[in-house]
């Protein structure tokens, strides 16, 4: 244990490529947009079960995920950035995960933690959606029964990852709408009207 | 309260109503006609003091003539003794008297065994499917359905071992 | 002086009032004050709910569906998802009704220890009880307080079993491994230090005069009613009934210990906050009792057909492999009986019915579940009041959605 007279060594955060002098930093408008995004991600956090109260126990003061930047929880789909699924999905919950994610705004992701988001886990019954990718498309799987808060950490900084490095031209992209009009979510906006 | 006296009582009260008593099983155990259940439930809750139901469940015997079962446990708060009586119905007539007015804890249990078994409970106030989707249209825990959803796409049976 | 008369005159706009008298407010199934996945539809008269339904099973699982085609030994990880707050007393819970079935009797040592268990899962559930009450009420210190004590328990499963949360712990007639120096010591820090933080959270919300005007009156229920709807747990002790299963039936030597069992007045939220916090006092004591007069002895029983043998042999010998692999795969048989056997839960009586036909899977097995037995009652605990009330009553009857719907 160090004494509490040494310095903690910190590891600086790299900046995003780019090109920079005295007084200015000159980068490409995605890298810019994608660091603040990616640090400033506000979950909505869908728990149903058990993986509920681990996800409880990430945001409490031993496993902090609000040092990531998602302090701010937010339970309205139209503030979240960020939809984590957490838990056994019905299939009469199925159709009220669907409402949710139609709800939120574009960029928006899923993370589905735990084995019963992301196939349906130990319950392979008639009454369990075996995984949400058979409603919603999803971005990360987080597997586990239920995973620990630092395996939720990880798949919450894979997709600070993905935040990072999307290109802000993917949401108009028509590879994009196909994959939402497979879920049978309509997007609705000049770029995909008539689509 | 002694269970002696109580199977006197019983047997006083009801008679060909009874049709089996097991004594020797963790708890007294009774079986009786399905028609005469809530007179027998009403005499062990007001004359007995069995005042407490602990619970009600449906079982399915595909073998027996009566396939479609409830069960109910009762318990004697005061006397620290508790009781559980059967009752068989059969799966073309499953219409049994629901117990509602006697214990309002029996709402929900009812539903549940109707919606797991599709035993109607007469005089209920609400029988609808609780834990399952409404549009369900089979009873699952029968023993002829299976467990599994047969329309899944994404396991394959042969590698579970079904 | 400001010229008023304008707005002396009556209005002379038509006002169309709607024809229905009653509102339907939908609260759930996502909600932020949902503590779990069930909805309720509120009838309500401007601000005060006149009536609700109550929609439920949006995680039904089918526990029992499953069970019936698992050995008894499969069924622990199930049993461990029901009231997911504090896993390691419906394990326990699940082994003693198998022993019930097998005729099996533990040794003093296997009791205490399970005392132990069983006591930290019941602190654990009731430290988030209270702790989301206080947020609901809009007191969110004591719940990041709380849940840094949660970690330590999670801490000593993890060294009883391996599992922080899902625990699947111990074995049908004791457990696989004794209680190791390490989680001795873990305990005896825990019970060092989590009275400390008890009395904190307590000087936070126990004589607050807010979460006292908030909580006093709010959600009441009557001892007979209560007693209808099949109450049990700290909700019945709250509305005045002393039933105690620890103590009508006695169950892994829990008449050798003295503990209270707090009894309410009323049966309202201030009531079972105040229950559960003495329950937890309680179980602190017992636990410290339990931990020092622990007798010597094996912590297994020798149940031949169906104890798992230690882990040194089944990875080194021949014979305790096949038997390891037979018996968790169920090959192993069980006498024809039923049983019903009931522990106290966290929230009330939880019951096992256990229908076995001589297979290696039970015939039928039954959960009996307080949460569902008890939420029958919430529209009956919040007619007449606000929302804030409803919200404050749903959070503290501690509705946990696996045990409601299992």
């Amino acid at each position: 244990m160090n004494s509490i007279n040494e310095k903690p060594s910190y590891q600086v955060v790299d900046p995003p490529e780019g090109y920079s002098s005295p007084g200015f930093f000159a980068t490409t408008l995605d890298k810019a947009v994608g660091l603040a995004r990616k640090n400033s991600i506000w979950p909505l956090p869908f728990a149903t079960s058990c993986c509920g109260i681990e996800f409880m126990a990430t945001m409490g003061a031993h496993y902090d995920l609000g040092r990531f930047g998602a302090e701010r929880l937010s339970f309205s789909p139209r503030q979240a950035d960020l939809l984590m699924v957490m838990g056994t999905i019905a299939k009469k919950m199925a159709p009220v995960v669907q409402q949710v994610y139609e709800q939120m705004a574009e960029p928006r992701w899923v993370l589905a933690v735990g084995a019963c988001a992301s196939s349906g886990g130990i319950f392979d019954t008639y009454s369990v959606l075996q995984g949400i990718d058979k409603v919603v498309p999803v971005d990360v799987y987080v597997p586990g029964c239920p995973p620990r808060p630092e395996q939720i950490i990880e798949g919450f900084m894979k997709i600070q990852e993905l935040v990072a490095h999307e290109s802000l031209r993917r949401r108009y992209s028509p590879e994009y709408i196909a994959l939402l009009k497979s879920y049978g979510i309509q997007l609705d906006n000049k770029y995909t009207h008539g689509l | 309260m002694d269970y002696n006296t109580l199977t006197e009582h019983l047997k006083e009260q009801f008679g060909a109503a009874i049709l089996e008593i097991d004594p020797t099983a963790d708890i007294f155990t009774m079986v009786v006609e399905s028609d005469q259940i809530k007179p027998i439930i009403a005499f062990l809750k007001e004359q007995e003091h069995f005042d407490f139901l602990t619970d009600l469940c449906g079982i399915h015997y595909p073998d027996q003539p009566k396939e479609l079962g409830v069960i109910y446990h009762l318990h004697h708060l005061k006397e620290r003794k508790r009781i559980r009586i059967k009752a068989f119905v059969s799966k073309d007539h499953p219409y049994i008297d629901s117990i509602v007015p006697l214990f309002l804890a029996a709402n929900w249990m009812e539903r549940e065994t109707y919606d797991f078994y599709g035993i109607q409970f007469l005089g209920h106030p609400n029988l609808k499917r609780i834990l399952n989707v409404e549009y369900l249209d089979y009873f699952p825990m029968r023993k002829e359905y299976p467990l599994e959803d047969d329309t899944r796409t994404d396991k394959d049976d042969r590698f579970f071992g079904r | 002086m400001n010229n008023t008369t304008k707005h002396k005159k009556a209005s002379k706009t038509k006002i169309h009032v709607d024809q229905a008298p009653y509102n339907t407010l939908n609260l759930g199934p996502t909600h932020p004050a949902t503590h779990g996945v069930f909805q309720n539809i509120l009838k309500m008269d401007g601000e005060i709910i006149v009536d609700a339904e109550q929609t439920i099973g949006y995680i039904h699982r089918a526990f029992e569906k499953i069970a019936e085609r698992r050995p008894y030994y499969q069924i622990t990880p199930l049993t461990d998802r029901l009231n997911y707050c504090s896993s390691p007393l419906n394990n326990i819970g699940w082994h003693i009704a198998v022993e019930k079935l097998l005729g099996v009797e533990t040794n003093k040592r296997i009791d205490y220890m399970r005392i132990i268990v069983m006591e930290l899962a019941r602190i654990s559930d009731h430290l988030i009880c209270n702790s989301v009450t206080g947020v609901d009420s809009g007191a969110l210190t004591g719940f990041v307080y709380v849940f840094q004590e949660r970690e330590k328990i999670y801490e000593i499963y993890e060294e009883m079993c391996g599992a922080r949360m899902t625990t699947n712990l111990g074995r049908v007639g004791g457990f696989d491994r004794d209680f190791s120096p390490t989680a001795i010591k873990k305990l005896r820090e825990l019970l060092t230090h989590l009275p400390k933080v008890l009395e904190e959270f307590e000087t936070l919300l126990l004589r607050n005069r807010i979460f006292m005007d908030r909580t006093i009156g709010v959600g009441p229920m009557s001892a007979e009613r209560a007693l209808n709807y099949g109450f049990t747990g700290p909700l019945l002790r709250a509305a005045g009934v002393d039933y105690d299963v620890r103590v009508h039936e006695p169950y892994s030597s829990y008449n050798d210990f003295d503990f209270i069992v707090p009894v309410g007045q009323h049966g309202d939220t201030y009531d079972r906050f105040c229950v559960r916090q003495t329950e937890m006092w309680e179980s602190i004591k017992l636990i410290k009792n339990a931990l020092e007069n622990m007798p010597e002895g094996k912590f297994n029983t020798e149940v031949p057909a169906f104890y798992l043998p230690p882990k040194e042999e089944v990875y080194s010998k021949m014979e305790p492999l096949i038997n390891h692999f037979k018996l968790i795969m169920g090959e192993i048989d069980v006498p024809q009986k039923e049983v019903y056997s009931a522990v106290e839960g966290a929230n009330g009586e939880l019951g096992f019915y256990v229908v076995a036909d001589g297979g290696r899977t039970p015939y039928r097995l039954h959960f009996r579940r307080p949460c569902f037995v008890y939420y029958q009652a919430y529209p009956e605990m919040i007619k007449g009041s606000n929302i804030s009330d409803a919200i404050l009553t749903m959070s503290s009857i501690n509705i946990i959605a696996g045990e409601l719907d299992a």
